[in-house]
């Protein structure tokens, strides 16, 4: 933007400066740039950055109750030795609920706006793909949900070695855990975000979603939970798989070895047979969050 | 004022080529056959409701795939390299398609990002081009307290932050008073004549399309009826109205011996004048060479022109006429 200074102004009495028109001659970045920038900004709205402060609010309050617990379990645990830390899977399964909150919370934020106040248009305009505005809808709530199931688990790692005689070489030989927890928070993330952009890609209507998520999640769990209590014949084993919450806790008990359910005790399927689980169906969310995203040709 | 030397390429490249592009919803046939061939100039997309004008757009972004036929903007195929195009071009949707909840500022930078430009660049755009639409004072104020003159200028803004090649705009002036349409008719006018930016402008309101245009496409029922410039209708495709003394009837008739159509017509004091149709620039020399030769006296000789309501009216009127007789 040049300015110019008006011809024999009196020096003092201001500037007068040209605003007109300059054509842009700096980098285009593309496809590349327009992803980048779609996934940003989606975890900005997601998070209620650059909104109201009510839209704060709610993710505050559950980063809050994922995290509180855990500063409080530590500093005890520095504190007063004796007292032994909360098991990985353990807090894991007590931070379930809040995780599928702030996916219920999340995840309809991602999309449902967008179709809601017809803004696809305008993004379908640009730099990329209708794939790519997929992707990058997963990528961003993925990332958020890894925020919630993966960092403080993390944080938990790092409290227990730290708290240890050695904390350096306690470091070095729970580095598997660390490994696992990274493994646990990931699959989480991807089966939630996945399932949550799924319900989401059903309505344009945010409070739907989020409600449909999150009685989803309870009913889908508690029917499992019932019939498999009902029934007493060998395939029942295969109902786990209706349950995320059985499914998440058998990952956790094959990679921790101390979760204690009977669900998962019956159904007895490998480690790499729920990682696959969660893989194809994650798989098949997204493509029928794609498919609806279609040209309507 | 002058045309601004961009981005934008050479001036006499078109800047939308169409072939055969045919595009059908079921049964419903949106476009038809359509050949086109659009200059860099500010283009009026002019016909009624489902004419085809928001298929032809759609079709031209890389949105909607034809059936049959290939489209190239800006130099680019719009099936094969769709992103590039998208990259180059802008677009304003006819539908309010902005999100209520944050600011102008962030959305247009926001868009501009998802054109390919750098956060910062995409910062200090978004907020030049807010205050070339006019909203400089209101940028970082939330959408949803926007008038539907101020959402439109939003979506112009988005449109043009990322000082695109050519912007299509899709009724920018639906559904707006009279002073906010006036005044978005003026920011359309000063995209091509001050920006340098191509634009297509696709409306079913002919007064825009005359006011802000100097080039027009006409479409009806998917088919094209006409592609010319408008500055050129009133001397060729018009009609000059013809005064003289001496006998009118031979007068005509010589002049129709050669092909050309001529009717008589009376003036509102009562005097005889003939119209004739001119659709060739040697129609002039035509009637020189007659009035010479009847040796009669040419007392006036003035065009008629064409306005684009002529245009519209004539050519799809004609037009559904040969249908209708098929």
């Amino acid at each position: 933007m040049s300015a110019n200074v008006t011809p024999n102004a009196p020096t003092g009495y201001g500037e007068v400066f040209d605003r007109g028109y300059q054509h842009y001659t700096g980098p285009r970045l593309g496809r590349r740039q327009a992803f980048r920038s779609l996934v940003g900004y989606s975890i900005k709205r997601a998070m209620g950055i650059r909104k109201p402060w009510t839209s704060k609010i709610l993710p505050i309050l559950l980063y809050t109750a994922a995290i509180i617990p855990l500063i409080v379990m530590i500093g005890i645990a520095a504190l007063v030795p004796q007292v032994e830390f909360a098991s990985y899977s353990g807090y894991f399964a007590a931070i379930f609920t809040i995780e599928g909150i702030f996916v219920a919370t999340i995840a309809p934020e991602m999309l449902c706006p967008d179709r809601r106040e017809k803004t696809l248009p305008l993004y379908f305009a640009r730099a990329i793909s209708r794939s790519d505005y997929i992707l990058a809808k997963l990528l961003a709530t993925i990332l958020l949900t890894m925020t919630m199931s993966l960092i403080p688990a993390v944080i938990l790692w790092l409290g227990r070695q730290l708290v240890a005689d050695s904390p350096w070489k306690a470091m070095r030989s729970n580095v598997d855990d660390l490994g696992r927890v990274i493994l646990a928070g990931a699959l989480i993330a991807l089966l939630l975000g996945a399932l949550g952009l799924f319900i989401s890609s059903l309505t344009d209507r945010k409070g739907v979603a989020v409600t449909v998520i999150i009685i989803g999640f309870l009913l889908l769990t508690g029917a499992t939970h019932a019939a498999f209590e009902v029934l007493d014949q060998d395939w029942r084993r295969y109902l786990i798989f209706f349950s995320i919450q059985d499914v998440i806790g058998a990952v956790l008990d094959h990679l921790f070895h101390d979760v204690d359910s009977h669900i998962i005790r019956v159904a007895d399927f490998s480690l790499m047979v729920y990682i696959a689980y969660i893989l194809i169906l994650s798989a098949l969310a997204m493509l029928f969050v794609r498919w609806r995203y279609r040209p309507q040709d | 004022m002058t045309v601004a030397d961009g981005t934008s390429g050479p001036a006499n490249q078109p800047v939308i080529e169409v072939r055969g592009v045919r595009k059908s919803f079921g049964k419903f046939v949106a476009l038809e056959n359509l050949d086109l061939s659009i200059p860099r100039a500010s283009v009026g997309l002019l016909g009624a409701n489902g004419a085809g004008k928001t298929t032809l757009i759609r079709t031209l972004l890389g949105l909607t795939k034809p059936d049959r036929g290939t489209a190239r903007v800006v130099g680019y195929d719009t099936q094969t390299q769709g992103i590039q195009v998208r990259e180059r071009v802008g677009y304003m949707p006819e539908a309010d398609a902005l999100p209520s909840s944050t600011t102008a500022a962030d959305f247009v930078a926001h868009m501009a990002e998802m054109s390919g430009l750098p956060a910062r660049a995409a910062r200090q755009r978004a907020a030049d081009v807010l205050y070339q639409v006019g909203l400089d004072e209101e940028r970082y104020r939330l959408i949803k307290g926007f008038s539907t003159g101020m959402r439109q200028r939003v979506k112009l803004a988005q449109a043009i932050v990322h000082d695109p090649q050519l912007v299509f705009l899709d009724e920018p002036t639906a559904g707006m008073d009279p002073n906010g349409r006036e005044e978005m008719l003026e920011l359309v006018e000063r995209i091509y004549r001050s920006l340098g930016i191509a634009v297509v402008f696709s409306s079913h309101i002919l007064e825009d399309i005359e006011r802000v245009c100097d080039y027009v496409v006409i479409l009806d029922g998917g088919r094209l009826v006409t592609s010319q410039p408008l500055g050129g209708l009133g001397v060729i495709g018009g009609e000059v109205i013809v005064e003289i003394d001496g006998d009118q009837d031979a007068f005509a008739g010589l002049i129709r011996q050669q092909g050309v159509t001529v009717q008589p017509a009376s003036t509102e004091l009562g005097a005889r004048e003939l119209v004739i149709q001119v659709d060739d620039e040697r129609v002039y020399d035509l009637i020189r060479d007659v009035a010479v030769h009847q040796q009669v006296a040419l007392r006036s000789l003035r065009s008629r022109s064409r306005s684009l309501e002529d245009i519209y009216l004539g050519d799809v009127g004609a037009m559904r006429e040969e249908a209708n007789v098929r």
